[in-house]
């Protein structure tokens, strides 16, 4: 039967954008005319399957610095790092290489010592960014305050030194939240609640004690006494993506798609080369539907293991137990049990 | 057993009973440990072809028919899971869709398909998964126009 996706439900429109601000920091947009599961899909794959650059290892020659080696690398890997154009940098461990290559990874080094009686701050400015990278830009560190300092990584006093290498990694934020390309991503749809997916709880009057969010303008108040629409179904989502800095807020909803899309296509490929059911193992079964056999008859008192009624590994089975009759008067003979 | 046909009754006598042995302890695949004694002479070719061989990322449950199948992905969550059921069901000669996660610390998602005659079930996943991949080319090129209207606004 021919159907077309995107025109179902009585929807003559397919599904459709509307930006509402947007900078280099954040983007603000609704999506209409998808369902909460496509959306839903969309939300999860920016905040974890997007992939970025962070500092993954650490080598730490010199720290007489006050905070401990773990401490410095963990502060390092959360440094956001320029991750545009990712496609050009592998995955390590789908690379070529031995270890680690200019392929697939970044080398970033620090080296600072505090000299002067004032308290040194280090910034991620002076880590140092190596050569070997795929362009001139991908792996370095995020610098967006007006002075160009970028994120502190230490303080240091006099006669005190740090001196690391760093190997920056592409990863993505299910692995480490280091990796997700954003800070945040609001999601809200339905702000009037008339879908009634959430129970708002109040003292005496949940719309007062509630305050109405920014997308509630968006859309229209529900009417006094209008009765409860069971059929409706959320279909205008508003989503506040606001990027970590190391890609573009626009670039990381297209990246999340073509990550959703990337995910399809390794499926679509699974599924090609199927070679039909896999029963080597007593492993998870489809539930035997309509064909009748154990499936839906059962009553449930068999177990898969082709143990119809009262035998137990124990060798029970309708048989007497060792006392010929148990003391509730059954002689075992009945099987039921 | 109340409410058990008599013959079922008459069959559990012939059935042997399960060992402990026999009933596998979980629902994974036994590990190479487990297996050894059965495989014992051809152990080193195992091994060679074991190496970086990728585990089959779709799987059709053993128990399925031509219209109504499980499918079990590995490395998938409710991120595919609860799109693709949406999708599957969007398909009228989709019966029945669902999705689930069968337990958290596996890593794993099963889709249930019930079509009508009119297809069949590995059909129905394939057009799913074609058909959200369309979905994402449209709201890719919406939102890019959009995203330059609105530059182009500023």
């Amino acid at each position: 039967m021919e159907y077309d996706t995107m025109m179902m439900d009585g929807e003559s429109l397919g599904p459709s954008v509307k930006i509402s601000a947007a900078d280099d920091a954040y983007v603000n947009f609704q999506l209409s005319n998808v369902d909460l599961s496509f959306a839903n899909s969309l939300r999860r794959v920016m905040l974890a399957e997007v992939p970025t650059v962070a500092i993954d290892l650490v080598e730490v020659e010199i720290n007489t610095s006050v905070l401990a080696d773990e401490f410095v690398a963990h502060r390092l890997g959360l440094i956001p790092l320029d991750s545009r154009e990712i496609d050009q940098l592998n995955y390590t461990r789908d690379c070529d290489c031995d270890q680690s290559c200019g392929k697939c990874t970044v080398v970033l080094t620090l080296h600072a010592k505090c000299t002067g009686d004032d308290v040194m701050k280090v910034y991620a400015r002076d880590l140092i960014v190596g050569i070997d990278r795929p362009n001139n830009h991908i792996g370095n560190p995020v610098i967006t305050d007006p002075d160009g300092l970028g994120s502190l990584i230490c303080k240091l006093r006099k006669g005190q030194e740090i001196k690391l290498s760093c190997i920056a990694k592409k990863g993505i934020a299910k692995e480490h939240a280091k990796w997700s390309p954003t800070s945040a991503v609001g999601f809200e749809y339905d702000p009037h609640n008339k879908l009634h997916h959430l129970d708002l709880w109040y003292e005496a009057d949940a719309a007062e004690e509630w305050p109405a969010s920014k997308n509630a303008n968006f859309e229209e108040p529900p009417a006094e006494g209008e009765p409860f629409d069971y059929d409706a179904v959320p279909s205008k989502f508003y989503f506040e993506v606001e990027s970590a800095g190391n890609i573009e807020p626009d670039n990381i909803i297209h990246e999340g798609i073509k990550e959703i899309q990337k995910k399809l296509a390794g499926l679509i490929h699974g599924l090609g080369e199927n070679d039909g059911m896999d029963a080597g193992y007593d492993g998870p079964r489809s539930p035997d539907g309509m064909d009748g056999g154990a499936g839906w008859q059962d009553q449930g008192f068999t177990t898969p293991y082709g143990n119809t009624g009262g035998t137990t590994a124990w060798g029970g089975g309708g048989a007497a137990t060792a006392y010929g009759t148990t003391p509730y008067g059954n002689s075992g003979s009945g099987g039921g049990w | 057993m109340p409410g058990k046909t008599k013959s079922r009754c008459a069959d559990a006598e012939e059935v042997a009973d399960t060992t402990m042995e026999d009933a596998p302890t979980s629902a994974q695949q036994p590990s190479d440990g487990m297996q050894e004694d059965q495989s014992g002479n051809n152990e080193e070719e195992d091994e060679k072809d074991e190496e970086e061989v990728e585990p089959q990322r779709v799987r059709i449950l053993p128990g399925s028919s031509n219209t109504a199948a499980s499918f079990e992905f590995l490395k998938e969550g409710h991120t595919m899971g609860n799109a693709l059921r949406y999708i599957i069901m969007k398909n009228p000669d989709v019966e029945f869709c669902a999705y689930t996660i069968p337990h958290p610390s596996e890593d794993k998602m099963n889709i249930r398909i019930q079509t009508y005659d009119t297809t069949t079930a590995s059909a129905a996943l394939a057009k799913g998964l074609q058909d959200l991949e369309d979905l994402c080319d449209v709201v890719t090129d919406e939102f890019w126009t959009k995203r330059h209207d609105f530059m182009a606004s500023k």
